[in-house]
């Protein structure tokens, strides 16, 4: 593991309560971040900070990210302490469903959170990191590259996102802040596992999954989250409006 | 003779493409936010057409279209709405609008529609934009909604084969009402005009036809290999720039 320095950086990471969010809030705060935990429910923050290890340098958001309040709710109390350097928008929903299974609501709770949510907690944070000349990583994936079957709410919507980040890197350039986005394959995360149980039949979503990625493996939370760790250091401060895939090579070809 | 619904047919690219298809024999079904709107137009279309009116940012009034119009062929989703829309200053209701027609509208007209079109082997043509693919300043909203409709076409297009094909033509700068309502907001519309002409490499605003015979296009069996595609008709604009 490449060994960061993080110390007097405060990052705000949302859907941080579990999987991916959970290692990157570790990943920072064990580089010595200040670290805000947004997650659904004060509850779930709570729960988070203390598989974290609790201490000074984290600080509850709890918010629920699908309305325009709830995204600016999340970055306050960045606000409140008047510092943020770097936004990791991680919050994600993915409920696989056909086209035909694909309620109006379902559709609704997708690019709420997915897409719009994004857009309302950078906007808020704006004044902090033009301040800061900080960044914004959004957590969107391969889906928002390439698409699969029964998943057309969230293929839409990682769609969105990729392109909304470069949308947000053209016009926040001028302002000295970058946007980028990450494009992760299937990883071994909570989620994964809620959406392997969806689907009937756990051990063959797993299995299918591997096989999928050319590395004949899905990724490990941890090695995201050091990725985002690279992402955010100034090893990358020439980056904007990127979306870097991380995906095992699933988006580069076919095996 | 298919039957074709285009939305936003009843001016612009929506209306050019609606008389492209009526010019070949195939039914125009044309769409505009009010009936009314949508008669108006059915005077420049020579051949069969029938008029609807629907305001797409509302679910119910899509469900209304969906059956009033019943089975169609071809399902082209034109109807957009561009605003300008500063990012530090975008307020919800801004963000829901350009949701709901550009990217929401599109999802449920393809899914209303999508038992004729798998009966009658149809087609699904998205209109996107340049602005879906690449990121530009002072339309993070719109950029967002049109980069999800390509995201959406991908979607329909690998879980919907082979019955129904799915493809996206992206315009770039066209010579529209939309567009002719950005440019008169200028402070000087005639230099607003030079500089939308100036950045597609074919140094032109595209004309509305232009942008109709690509979706004529993928929608004709000639295209029928083809779905998923993203098709640029952008006068270059997303394969580069000049330094």
């Amino acid at each position: 593991m490449i060994s960061f320095d993080y110390s007097d950086k405060a990052v705000l990471v949302t859907g941080a309560g579990r999987g991916l969010g959970l290692a990157i809030a570790r990943a920072f705060h064990e580089a010595g971040a200040i670290v805000f935990v947004n997650d659904r429910t004060a509850e779930m923050v709570a729960s988070a900070m203390a598989k974290l290890g609790g201490g000074d340098r984290l600080i509850a958001a709890p918010a629920d990210l699908a309305t325009a309040a709830g995204a600016r709710k999340a970055v306050a109390p960045a606000l409140a302490q008047g510092a943020l350097d770097i936004l990791v928008n991680n919050a994600a929903v993915n409920i696989e469903r056909g086209i035909e299974e694909t309620s109006d609501d379902l559709w609704a709770i997708h690019l709420a959170v997915n897409l719009k949510a994004p857009f309302f907690t950078v906007q808020a944070a704006l004044p902090l990191l033009a301040k800061s000349q900080g960044l914004v990583i959004n957590v969107a994936s391969e889906l928002g590259l390439h698409a699969i079957p029964n998943n057309v709410a969230y293929v839409a919507a990682k769609h969105g996102l990729v392109t909304m980040s470069k949308a947000m890197a053209i016009e926040l350039a001028p302002q000295g802040v970058r946007v980028n986005a990450i494009c992760p394959g299937t990883m071994d995360t909570e989620l994964m596992a809620d959406c392997a149980r969806d689907s009937g039949d756990p051990e063959n979503y797993y299995r299918s999954f591997r096989a999928y990625h050319p590395l004949g493996r899905i990724a490990s939370p941890d090695e995201i989250a050091q990725f985002v760790l690279c992402l955010a250091s100034p090893a990358a401060a020439f980056m904007t409006g990127s979306a870097v895939a991380i995906d095992g090579g699933s988006t580069a070809g076919r095996v | 003779m298919r039957r074709v619904l285009t939305t936003g047919s009843s001016r612009g690219i929506g209306l050019a493409i609606a008389r492209r298809f009526a010019r070949v024999g195939d039914e125009a079904l044309v769409h505009g936010v009010t009936h009314a709107a949508a008669l108006g137009a059915l005077s420049k279309i020579d051949g069969k057409a029938q008029a609807f009116g629907a305001d797409l940012s509302k679910p119910e009034q899509i469900e209304k279209l969906v059956s009033d119009v019943g089975e169609i062929d071809v399902l082209v989703n034109c109807a957009g709405i561009y605003e300008d829309m500063p990012f530090a200053t975008a307020t919800e209701a801004d963000w829901d609008r350009t949701i709901a027609v550009n990217t929401t509208a599109p999802w449920l007209l393809a899914r209303g529609f999508l038992a004729s079109l798998r009966k009658r082997k149809g087609v699904i043509v998205n209109i996107g934009s340049d602005a879906g693919v690449l990121g530009y300043a002072g339309c993070v909203a719109y950029c967002a909604s049109k980069g999800a409709i390509i995201g959406l076409t991908k979607a329909l297009a690998v879980e919907l084969a082979p019955e129904v094909r799915a493809l996206c033509v992206c315009p770039g700068p066209v010579a529209t009402d939309m567009m002719e309502q950005s440019v008169m907001k200028a402070a000087d519309p005639e230099a607003e005009r030079l500089r939308w002409a100036s950045f597609p490499h074919m140094k032109r605003i595209a004309d509305p036809a232009e942008i109709a015979e690509a979706v004529i296009f993928a929608a004709s069996p000639d295209c029928g290999f083809a779905t998923g595609s993203v098709i640029m008709v952008d006068g270059g604009v997303t394969a580069g720039k000049r330094v």
